[in-house]
């Protein structure tokens, strides 16, 4: 579509240490969905400047992408 | 590390709003996803103090960022400032739950963003707001919002 995506960078928290912290949270706050729970954690372990994207842009009326 | 547009777009904010020596409070979801949070958002929501001064350091703010602030719709006193990267907006003295300015900042956190200072409002603030909101868009980012929270409290607890 032409559109650039910003590459993936290394995150601050390695993948191993991320499935212990999702191991030992998930124990700890059982109702939170596991899928949402990889997302914050992951959303935790990614610092400013890393490359994240999130601001939505209306590319026509009511499409908005990101 | 490098930037992406989005991250680059706030580093370009902070520095505009240094320029202008405009004091302001990032509020909204850009607050919620500089504490971690995963969502996204059309727009970054600054709170300022209601001043003859503020309201001249915001007309400087525009011309340093390209834009020119207006009125998004009477009789909300937010005004915008619409640019390529993004939209910026700007409240005045509250944000919604009566959560003031003075309030927001004596709870707000200072972030170091790309060596710029973030005077950031704290996660339950920005919650706080968004409850009371009670827009659709806001009701929807709640859970992930509160969830984010009650992980960041546990990971700070020990053995976290």
């Amino acid at each position: 579509m032409g559109r650039t995506r910003s590459p993936r960078r290394p995150a601050t928290v390695s993948a191993a240490d991320l499935v212990k912290q999702k191991l030992r949270i998930g124990r700890l706050l059982p109702d939170i969905d596991p899928g949402d729970l990889d997302l914050i954690l992951s959303g935790l372990a990614r610092p400013f400047g890393s490359g994240r994207r999130f601001f939505l842009r209306e590319i026509k009326p009511g499409v908005r992408i990101f | 590390m490098s930037a992406s547009s989005d991250e680059a777009f706030v580093l370009a904010v902070l520095d505009a709003l240094k320029e202008v020596r405009l004091e302001a409070i990032m509020v909204g979801s850009v607050a919620g996803l500089l504490q971690g949070c995963p969502v996204t958002t059309q727009d970054l929501d600054l709170l300022v103090r209601d001043t003859k001064a503020n309201r001249t350091k915001i007309r400087a703010l525009g011309r340093c960022l390209g834009g020119r602030p207006h009125l998004i719709a009477d009789p909300s006193p937010t005004l915008r400032i619409d640019l390529p990267a993004a939209t910026l907006d700007l409240l005045f003295d509250q944000i919604s739950g009566g959560l003031t300015f003075q309030a927001l900042r004596a709870r707000s956190l200072t972030l170091s963003l790309g060596g710029r200072t973030a005077r950031v409002a704290c996660l339950e603030d920005i919650i706080a707001s968004k409850e009371a909101a009670g827009r659709p868009k806001d009701l929807a980012q709640l859970p992930i919002l509160r969830d984010t929270l009650r992980v960041k409290k546990a990971l700070q607890k020990p053995g976290g």
